[in-house]
């Protein structure tokens, strides 16, 4: 009795327009810090995802071929940027080299900045070496794709337009997930 | 240095150019001191892809470094910040603005502040003049249940 008396008093004693203003507030602030919980701060979605892919030709610093990306349309690109100073790229490096191996009619290639020939042909050598790998010594080409940090890999259909990217360590399964993207 | 310039020539046959993104520099090629100046500028204004909230200005990072190199050899070629800034924009989107612009969601950040300050100062006018109409009360008269306070004034009166 005492107990609904209080609850009475407590309803009679409420100032609506604050408690609704209040609840108005807090929930928008939730909604705001829990639509965020999923997704990583260091993402960004690129603006080059369905446009032409900037075009670059440099010399394989493993091969000593030039690859000029605009001479490969008709078959579907993978451009992976790394570094062998990056720790996640030791990571995916061996899924990169035995899907290459697989794939022959994907042509991947690797895009490295801020190195040097020697570091970058020493980690082929030790850790597997199955497609052109370009340095691209100033990282201009790392910034006509908009790559944030090491590793980042885009997807390019067969008209050179670039379908997907991905950052961070791949996977066979994102890189076929993705894959499938440039294929279709 | 002279070998890794020619070094740098022979592997980089063509890399993706200022030009096909936004257009020839439509400002004055910068040099000395003007050109740095300009440089830390802009860098200023461009977030650091790697870093959390940094600019490219004050950033460490290599990719910040690179970035920022190629800000100075923009200016120098004669691009305007606005190309520039755009041409940054066109690659990593509208995060690498650090100055968000007015447009679409984007301009609730300004408005938003703006706006709620302008509602907060029309709610404290508008109650400042509530109070300033409303009569003021008489205070009502004190009742006294505390028998130790009865007893004190019971004591004033009567001396």
């Amino acid at each position: 009795m005492a107990a609904a008396e209080f609850v009475v008093r407590l309803i009679r004693g409420v100032n609506w327009t604050v408690l609704v203003t209040g609840i108005i507030i807090v929930a928008t602030v939730v909604f705001v810090l829990v639509a965020g919980l999923g997704k990583d701060p260091q993402h960004i979605d690129s603006p080059l995802v369905g446009k032409p892919a900037p075009p670059f030709a440099l010399k394989a610093v493993n091969t000593g071929e030039t690859i000029d990306l605009e001479s490969l349309r008709g078959k579907p690109v993978i451009v992976n940027f790394w570094a062998t100073w990056c720790g996640p790229c030791y990571l995916e490096h061996p899924t990169l080299v035995a899907n290459a191996r697989q794939l022959p009619d994907v042509q991947f290639i690797g895009v490295v900045f801020n190195d040097t020939e020697d570091k970058i042909n020493r980690f082929l050598a030790e850790r597997g070496n199955a497609y052109p790998t370009l340095l691209d010594a100033n990282g201009k080409t790392a910034i006509a794709y908009g790559v944030g940090g090491v590793p980042e890999t885009y997807f390019i259909n067969a008209a050179g337009t670039i379908v997907a990217k991905f950052e961070g360590p791949m996977s066979t399964e994102i890189l076929q997930e993705n894959l499938a993207k440039a294929l279709r | 240095m002279i070998a890794t310039f020619f070094l740098l020539a022979l592997l980089q046959i063509k890399v993706p150019d200022a030009a096909a993104i936004v257009g020839q520099p439509e400002g004055v090629p910068l040099s000395g001191q003007q050109l740095e100046r300009r440089t830390m500028a802009i860098s200023a204004e461009l977030r650091c892809p790697v870093c959390q909230g940094l600019a490219i200005g004050d950033s460490p990072s290599i990719m910040a470094a690179n970035m920022k190199a190629q800000v100075r050899e923009l200016l120098e070629r004669g691009y305007t910040e606005e190309q520039i800034l755009s041409y940054f924009e066109k690659s990593y989107g509208q995060f690498v603005l650090l100055k968000p612009k007015f447009q679409g969601v984007n301009a609730l950040v300004w408005i938003l502040p703006i706006a709620v300050l302008a509602i907060g100062f029309v709610l404290v006018v508008s109650k400042a003049k509530k109070l300033e109409a409303a009569p003021v009360a008489a205070a009502p008269e004190e009742q006294v249940d505390d028998p130790y306070l009865a007893r004190v004034r019971e004591m004033v009166e009567k001396s």
